[in-house]
């Protein structure tokens, strides 16, 4: 399990630039960078340290931005829509359950991403998996 | 003015639950640090083995009784030092008459058979009857539905040579988790509880948790605790404390391992957690300020055992900021309660109990060999709900009980039915 600290912080650096360059242009809004944080910072600081090649991880880590991204295309198009149909209300609806729905691109894509990576042996000897 | 107050508290909740979401950030880190080190081989302390004694409580346990004490029959601890206590508490079904049949096999083994008038009054009634039997330096409990590793009396009495450790505490690993979806997610919680919460707060010199089997105590310190107290219904974290407060500390060993079966429906989960959540929140209230006053503790010890006295609370203060929340967002209030909205959701994917968040458990998992358990954690979101109104219903109950003054803790007990016994390797 390789993990090297400078690696780390020019990661996060990186992607704090790239996130508020996507800002700025109006891509996403300020939660969704947020949450794209959240998510590198996990990433990068927890998944980072487990066994498998650096390439792969930073291809998840890629995947995953580019997930997210999607994701909260999607749930801002879903927003427009809302408003049209329901009026400003819908805004209020958004931005209540818009946390509780990001936070589920992040834990699945983390659950999956783990499995992806190899595995320590099981220390449990004494009854079947 | 409302509003005001309104996020004044939003603030106080959101702060509270980030600092439990830092709090296990920092125990994952500190797993994830001691995993990369080169493992080394416990070297078992040959020249220290003193006596001990094993309870064990048994209550309508006919399903699972057999097993264990099979098992303890093969445990490799020299048998002239080993006293086995099976607590047969009034069982109404054949508990007694099997324990009796080990008991004639193997004369370490002694069975304690306690009548309806005087048993079936919990777990902590119980093992005080079977601990007034006990002999040994060093007394050890095991649950009747437990299936303990051959070599785990060494493991947990080597932690006992130094005479600052007043009780261990040993894994649990679910030992029925193929059987349904509610098993695989009771091993998952228990990954997290004890693959990294335990194992970090061991490690960072913090409150380790006697968990009320897998584990046991100094004779000594036990009797000088006076035992188990019988009016509380989580007596392991009660006695955790009380032994912390004493000056002495808990250690935990994560490689001594024990495999358990696992409650297998929703409502023998909501049971025994109704029972962990009321039990804990009597501990808080009897605990809180003896921690902050005790001089045995240091700063970090306390601050950890209070975080962990209060973890119970933690469904509820999650469901209180969902509350104050969405006025505060419909009002337009200020930015700072829109950014702190974030942190309410990653406390929904935590496991009540240790208040692990999925990053914990994922990382748990993944040290442990389970990549298809980590497929389950999105679920979490569902047990943290379920867990809510379980933790209400314990608080209002007790505060009701604390107002009429009658606290009157009604042990309900996890019934076993075996599911376990094919999944261990012979």
């Amino acid at each position: 399990m390789k993990f090297e600290s400078s690696r780390l912080v020019l990661g996060l650096f990186l992607e704090a630039i790239v996130l508020c360059l996507i800002t700025s242009f109006r891509f996403i809004n300020i939660e969704s960078t947020v949450t794209l944080l959240i998510f590198n910072l996990l990433f990068l600081s927890l998944t980072f340290q487990l066994n498998g090649a650096l390439n792969r991880k930073l291809g998840m880590l890629a995947l995953g931005n580019i997930i997210g991204l999607f994701w909260n295309f999607l749930l801002y198009f879903f927003a427009i829509a809302g408003v049209m149909f329901f009026g400003e209300i819908f805004n209020v609806f958004y931005a209540v359950f818009y946390p509780l729905l990001n936070f589920m691109w992040i834990v699945s894509f983390w659950s999956l991403s783990l499995s992806v990576l190899p595995n320590p042996k099981s220390m449990h000897t004494e009854v079947k998996p | 003015m409302i509003i005001e107050a309104l996020e004044v508290v939003f603030l106080f909740v959101t702060a509270l639950m980030i600092a439990y979401l830092i709090r296990h950030y920092i125990f994952t880190l500190t797993v994830l640090r001691k995993a990369k080190k080169a493992k080394v081989d416990v070297v078992v302390n040959a020249k220290y083995e003193p006596t001990v004694s094993i309870l064990i409580p048994a209550r309508n346990e006919e399903k699972v009784i057999g097993r264990l004490l099979q098992r303890i029959a093969e445990l490799t601890y020299p048998h002239d030092k080993l006293q086995v206590i099976v607590i047969d508490d009034a069982s109404s079904d054949s508990t007694g008459r099997i324990a009796d049949e080990y008991s004639s096999k193997y004369a370490f083994i002694e069975v304690l058979h306690r009548e309806n008038s005087n048993g079936g009054r919990g777990k902590a009634s119980a093992m005080n009857a079977g601990f007034k039997c006990a002999t040994g330096e060093i007394v050890l409990c095991f649950d009747a539905d437990y299936y303990p590793q051959k070599v785990i009396v060494e493991k947990l009495t080597k932690e006992f040579a130094d005479p600052h450790v007043g009780a261990v505490q040993g894994r649990v690993v679910v030992l029925n988790e193929p059987q349904n979806m509610v098993t695989r997610l009771v091993a998952l919680e228990r990954i997290g509880g004890y693959r990294v919460d335990q194992e970090a707060r061991d490690d960072l010199g913090l409150i380790a948790q006697f968990g009320g089997t897998v584990g046991g105590f100094r004779r000594s310190v036990l009797a000088s605790l006076r035992g188990w107290d019988e009016s509380i219904l989580a007596e392991d974290t009660d006695l955790t404390f009380r032994v912390y407060l004493a000056g002495y500390k808990v250690r935990y060993v994560v490689d001594a391992e024990c495999y358990e079966e696992a409650v297998d429906n929703w409502k023998a989960y909501r049971q025994q957690r109704y029972r962990w959540a009321r039990g804990h929140m009597q501990c808080c209230f009897k605990h809180s300020l003896k921690v902050l006053k005790s001089k045995n503790l240091r700063a970090k010890e306390k601050v950890d055992g209070l975080l962990l006295l209060n973890v119970y609370f933690m469904p509820l203060v999650v469901l209180l900021s969902f509350i104050i929340g969405i006025p505060l967002i419909f009002f337009e209030s200020s930015k700072l309660v829109g950014a702190l909205w974030f942190s309410v959701p990653i406390s929904f994917y935590s496991f009540v109990g240790n208040f692990a968040p999925f990053f914990e458990v994922g990382i748990g998992a993944y040290l442990d060999g389970r990549t298809r358990t980590q497929w389950l954690i999105p679920l979490l979101i569902f047990t943290f709900f379920y867990n809510i109104p379980i933790c209400a219903k314990a608080f209002l109950d007790l505060l009701v009980s604390k107002i009429k003054r009658k606290d009157r803790s009604i042990w309900v007990k996890t019934s076993h039915l075996g599911n376990g016994n094919c999944y261990i390797v012979n």
